[in-house]
């Protein structure tokens, strides 16, 4: 397929895959900056769980109804994580890690047991463990665009609530402000955004949608508000074009190619971009010669 | 900036105890401090010095105690209450600028959804003014040393616009040059009414900069007037220990004896 044959419906899905790499790097900055990047693997992996389930209750498999399993998960997993941190005093990453392994196996284990209880086959579940944007409808396309926009509009709401938590969450609380809702909105976009992400990407790769684009966009930038936006632009062109080498090439999964084109652009940040980037580190390097013994010790000290 | 106070700036600790799972840190501290002073909290490291003004913010819960500010809990009256917290508590690298932190002391008043707008802005600048970082307003915060960033957040406090301040070890890892400013506009706090309450743990520039104190060694030892509470035995008692810096807190004292 070359570009001349883009059909209606192939507009259609890359508009709204284009929109779900922008909400997810949006969605992403957030995630970052309060460092639960790794919440998010866990709501990734815990929507397979969700996708079997859904599809095992109900007997159907259109798309509303897998999602809506695969949200339930992901905060069930979300929920989880939380309860064992808490109850438990497992430490962050090896409640998390827990949380991803059992998810995940119990998810896989669910879809490969699918043709025992009479399904042909995985019933075309296990394109959401890679991401396979082909079957997607122009329905589908559309719902997903319009949840993508929702989650935009909501960062863009809360974004100075947000931005004080996830800087300074002691002085946030001393302020009055309800620091668990502020991070319970966060997790709760990351969660919808990685369920939305799910059929382009697939549960795996999901994540690396939404913490890529951030983490590069911090090479170009020193503000939140650029940040966001920056974020957004580059989740936007890895998704947009890992899906379009997907539907030229229609044996490739999805998922990894859209995740292999957010590293490309990371990579590119890494070297060029202004703030941190290899080549700007290496020029101010040079300036700071001249600087030194203007300003005065960062100096550590005890509690 | 200077209108008449409400009210004589008012903490009240009454019983506090307060523990991290089971282990108490601090307990049964009663404590009433009801005017406009600059009031040190000093006592040796793990002393729980920090955790007892992040209880009286409510940061950590009480185990048994109450606190209470003009009266009321600080749920009422949160507006009035200023916070520096310590400045290891947060991420340098960051990606806000200097301005960006100031303005965050105008969220409370602010409230949900709105954003800062010119008045807050001035006010933002006028904060930074006087901390001396005015020309650094644009600045990412991680390309500041030490002290200035202390004065960033001094100046986020200072925008909180509050009766009451507590600030967390605030010339901890600071240069002499930001410790004087920052002195500086703590004392002018004080002089337009508000009270300002500071976790310190050198006992030498203790003496000379607090009206008031307390001794903390996870409970009360001693509290009131500089003179009257920093003894060699209340020091005794509070840093039994620690010894060592008893010698040079005398000579300290000596000295500002000597030029009243």
């Amino acid at each position: 397929m070359t570009w001349g044959d883009l059909s209606h419906n192939t507009l259609v899905v890359a508009v709204g895959v284009a929109a779900v790499g922008f909400a997810s790097g949006v969605v992403g900055s957030l995630c970052v900056l309060r460092k639960r990047a790794l919440a998010g693997d866990a709501a990734a992996h815990a929507t397979l769980v969700g996708v079997a389930g859904a599809f095992l209750v109900t007997g159907r498999r259109d798309l509303v109804t897998l999602l809506v399993g695969a949200v339930v998960a992901a905060c069930a997993g979300l929920g989880v994580l939380v309860l064992v941190r808490r109850l438990t005093r497992t430490r962050d990453d090896a409640a998390t890690a827990i949380v991803i392994g059992v998810s995940f196996g119990a998810g896989i284990a669910l879809i490969s047991g699918l043709p025992a209880w009479g399904y042909p086959g995985s019933a075309g579940l296990e394109q959401f463990l890679l991401g396979h944007t082909a079957a997607l409808t122009r329905h589908d396309a559309m719902l997903l665009a319009m949840i993508a926009v929702g989650a935009i509009a909501v960062v863009a709401a809360i974004l100075k609530e947000a931005t004080l938590v996830a800087f300074d969450e002691s002085f946030a609380s001393a302020t009055g402000w309800p620091v668990w809702v502020i991070d319970a909105i966060v997790v709760g976009l990351v969660a919808v955004m990685v369920v939305v992400g799910l059929p382009a990407v697939g549960a795996v790769l999901v994540t690396a949608l939404v913490v890529i684009p951030p983490v590069a966009a911090r090479l170009w930038t020193d503000r939140v508000g650029t940040l966001v936006v920056v974020s957004g632009v580059i989740g936007l062109v890895a998704a947009v074009s890992g899906v379009a080498v997907s539907a030229s090439q229609s044996r490739l999964a999805t998922g990894p190619l859209v995740v292999l084109t957010a590293s490309m652009l990371f990579a590119v940040s890494l070297v060029i971009g202004p703030r941190r980037g290899v080549v700007a580190r290496r020029l101010a390097g040079l300036q700071r010669s001249d600087r030194r013994g203007l300003v005065d010790e960062p100096g550590g000290h005890d509690a | 900036m200077t209108e008449p106070r409400a009210g004589a700036p008012c903490v009240e600790l009454h019983d506090v105890t307060v523990a991290y799972g089971r282990r108490p840190v601090v307990w049964n501290v009663d404590l009433t401090i009801d005017s406009a002073c600059l009031f040190g909290i000093i006592g040796p490291n793990g002393a729980g010095k920090s955790t007892l003004v992040k209880a009286a913010l409510g940061l950590v819960p009480l185990v048994g105690g109450e606190v209470t500010f003009f009266g009321r809990p600080l749920s009422q009256v949160r507006s009035r209450v200023g916070y520096v917290p310590q400045r290891e508590s947060v991420d340098w690298d960051f990606p806000v600028n200097v301005t960006d932190v100031v303005l965050m002391g105008t969220y409370g008043r602010l409230g949900w959804f709105r954003r800062p707008g010119d008045r807050e802005r001035r006010l933002a600048r006028e904060c930074l003014d006087r901390v001396g970082l005015a020309d650094v307003a644009t600045r990412q915060i991680g390309k500041l040393s030490g002290g200035q960033q202390q004065r960033v957040f001094l100046a986020r406090a200072l925008a909180q616009q509050a009766d009451v301040y507590f600030l967390d070890e605030p010339m901890a890892g600071v240069d002499v040059r930001s410790q004087e400013r920052i002195f500086r506009v703590l004392d002018e706090l004080k002089a337009e009414g508000r009270l300002v309450v500071v976790v310190h743990h050198d006992l030498r520039t203790a003496a000379e900069w607090f009206d008031r104190v307390a001794l903390v060694d996870r409970r009360l030892v001693a509290s009131g007037s500089t003179a009257e509470t920093l003894t060699p035995d209340n020091l005794r008692q509070t840093y039994a220990g620690h010894i060592d810096v008893l010698d040079d807190v005398g000579r300290a004292i000596a000295a500002r004896e000597r030029t009243p």
